[in-house]
């Protein structure tokens, strides 16, 4: 009976199934235990990402719990912001002095020392002198400048670099100002150009100033160009190169400095010429998402100014070789960088003029694909880098 | 319940967790990802002028980049081509420059005085010039010190004196600069030659551009005006180097406008 009934269970039609054949509706079996398991996976996996993604984004709007960011945070007098809502709404000069006691701090004059007390007295008088503040260390928005809240304390920061211990945002290398600076404009501006007096004027125009000591022939003024704000750089230190592994070490004089006081811009800009020295937001402007870097990115730090063959070709003008510094009218994104085209000019084994004792783009390819390194132009650090495909196009 | 909804629905939620998951990564890898590397253009450029049989380079002149052929430009062209621009000559005899400065200027090219360093020599002596030295007295009683007085000299000229053509200049420039702007809807670029009137334009989007220095450059006895048209490919370094010479000479291979036109003599 048993064997009969399971006999008849075994070749019995569905009902179910042969209504869905008769409906032509597709068949399908029922979800196997793996689909099932990875149905749970993916979902577990896209809620996981999903809350993961909301709480990232919730922590970076979030910093403090609700209760909290209802209360004004309290005000620290002792961190100076200029861009609190009352300091933004005043202009500069209310503050700010020119010159200031130049003559004891610069050899010209100069905006060289923090504001009067009359300057911050005028409005934070509470600050300063109500039992509260000077309960305990003293008025705390003394600390603003000077190193001590204390009567006779004379000690102070830095001008240009207040106290801002404390302060909830801080600017990378303390600053609260970016500069910005037209190199197009100015280029426009001092555009000269040298007679040619029969001798090789240019390459005497731009060592003139690479030189400690100069010759005669080279004791002569150094005429407006890079070099007038762009001082050589005795003190500057390359990492990398001191990693370099052979002694064919350049030297340093030929890197240059970026403009660190207000002489470079003073000395045309000091009256009548906009922005005046009393209008301080003509050149700084106040920033929290952008800083130039104090220190150029140096990537090919072997580069020989001073080399180019028997003529010491690469003594050129500087913008021709930098050649983005005449169409940049902003600071922003700006870099010294020299395009692999101002090397391959006289670099490249296409060319007649190609020095061909000396290096060429295409070699140098050939060689990062045997030792998987670029080490005649640059330090190890970059040399070691994929080229980018500025390189690759330059020996297609 | 419908006969098979229950399978159905199982793989719909399989098929939409899964569409989720990938919407969900691709938005998290697109906040990673840099934009596209475009294939882009560049020109070397290299001006030169042949003045009394010498060919020479154009040194130190700005060359503006702008959208579209010469005949996409036909407007901006022809008012450059018949724009009168002032000398520099005879804009500072205009303003009662003194000769010994309008020398000073044309030794080096000079549009302001700006772009040379000015000597002691130029202060007293055989070589004065006026100008310089009434600034200097001025800087002297304000600064003390002789030399900050002279490193600071340009402080006390007047503006007309200190660049007051490079200034109307820049203000012709600066209008048919908006103008092209406006007309091709493409951020105008420029740069400047440098002493052996080469100049790199980088970074060009493929397409056809007219070259213009948009203002006559004055090269001793005349002033070229240049407008030429140049295709620009994405770039092949080998195509990058060789360089677009542009001369007041006639080149076949080249469409170019040139005007020249000789210095107009000064009204005294």
């Amino acid at each position: 009976m048993a064997n009969g009934e399971s006999k008849r269970k075994g070749t019995q039609r569905d009902p179910q199934r042969t209504q869905r054949d008769f409906l032509c509706v597709p068949s399908r079996k029922p979800l196997r235990p793996l689909r099932l398991k990875i149905f749970i996976l993916v979902l577990v996996l896209a809620i996981g990402t999903v809350a993961t993604a909301d709480q990232t984004r919730r922590r970076k709007a979030i910093n403090k719990p609700p209760t909290q960011q209802r209360l004004p945070a309290p005000v620290k007098y002792s961190a100076f912001l200029h861009s609190s809502d009352k300091h933004k709404s005043l202009a500069c000069n209310a503050c700010h002095k020119v010159p200031t006691a130049w003559t004891a701090k610069r050899d010209f004059p100069d905006v060289a020392d923090f504001p009067n007390h009359d300057a911050c007295v005028r409005c934070h008088r509470p600050q300063f002198f109500t039992r509260q503040a000077l309960a305990g260390s003293g008025p705390a928005i003394c600390t603003v400048c000077h190193l001590r809240a204390a009567p006779r304390e004379d000690g102070r920061f830095a001008f240009g670099k207040p106290n801002v211990t404390g302060q909830a945002i801080r600017l990378k290398d303390e600053r609260q100002f970016t500069i910005e600076f037209p190199h197009d404009r100015h280029q426009n501006v001092i555009a000269a150009t040298r007679p040619d007096r029969g001798t090789n004027q240019a390459v005497s125009f731009i060592r003139a100033s690479f030189f400690e000591s100069r010759t005669d022939d080279q004791k002569r003024p150094d005429y407006n160009n890079c070099s007038i704000c762009h001082q050589r750089n005795d003190y500057l230190f390359i990492a990398t190169r001191s990693a370099l592994p052979d002694a064919r070490t350049e030297p340093y004089i030929f890197f240059k400095t970026m403009p660190h006081s207000h002489d470079s811009c003073f000395n045309c800009h000091w009256k009548n010429q906009k922005p005046t020295s009393d209008d301080c937001g003509g050149c700084h402007k106040q920033t929290a998402t952008f800083l130039a870097s104090d220190v150029p990115v140096r990537k090919s730090a072997r580069f020989n100014h001073e080399g180019g063959g028997k003529g010491g070709d690469h003594a050129v003008e500087c913008t021709t070789c930098h050649i983005n510094i005449t169409r940049a009218s902003t600071l922003r994104g700006l870099t010294p960088d020299v395009s692999i085209v101002s090397c391959a000019t006289c670099h490249n084994d296409n060319k007649t003029i190609t020095y061909k004792t000396i290096v060429t783009v295409e070699s140098e390819l050939a060689q990062f694909k045997k030792s998987g390194e670029c080490q005649y132009c640059h330090t190890p650090d970059v040399g070691k880098k994929k080229p980018p495909a500025s390189h690759e196009a330059a020996v297609k | 319940m419908k006969p098979g909804f229950e399978v159905r629905n199982s793989s719909s939620i399989i098929i939409g967790a899964l569409i989720l998951t990938v919407l969900l990564v691709g938005n998290l890898l697109s906040h990673a990802q840099t934009p596209d590397a475009r294939s882009l253009g560049i020109i070397r450029l290299k001006v030169k002028y042949k003045s009394g049989g010498v060919t020479k380079e154009l040194p130190r002149k700005r060359f503006f980049l702008i959208k579209g052929t010469l005949d996409d430009n036909r407007m901006l062209i022809d008012r450059i081509k018949q724009a009168e621009v002032i000398s520099r000559e005879c804009y500072y005899r205009s303003k009662g420059a003194s000769l010994p400065l309008i020398r000073w200027l044309n030794e080096y090219d000079c549009d302001s005085v700006y772009c040379r360093e000015i000597e002691a020599r130029y202060l007293s002596g055989s070589d004065t010039v006026p100008e310089f030295q009434a600034a200097y007295n001025l800087g002297l009683r304000e600064f003390k010190t002789p030399e900050l007085a002279r490193r600071w000299l340009t402080v006390n000229l007047s503006a007309d004196i200190r660049e007051g053509f490079y200034r109307q200049k820049q203000e012709v420039l600066g209008a048919l600069v908006k103008q092209s702007e406006a007309a091709t809807k493409t951020r105008v670029m420029s740069v400047m030659t440098d002493r052996k009137g080469t100049a790199y334009l980088t970074d060009i989007e493929p397409g056809t551009y007219t070259i213009s220095n948009l203002v006559g450059s004055e090269t001793g006895k005349t002033s070229i005006l240049w407008a030429c048209e140049k295709e620009v490919k994405a770039v092949n370094l080998a195509i990058a180097l060789r360089p677009l010479t542009v001369s007041n000479e006639k080149d076949p291979k080249l469409k170019c406008e040139i005007v020249e036109r000789p210095l107009p003599v000064c009204e005294k």
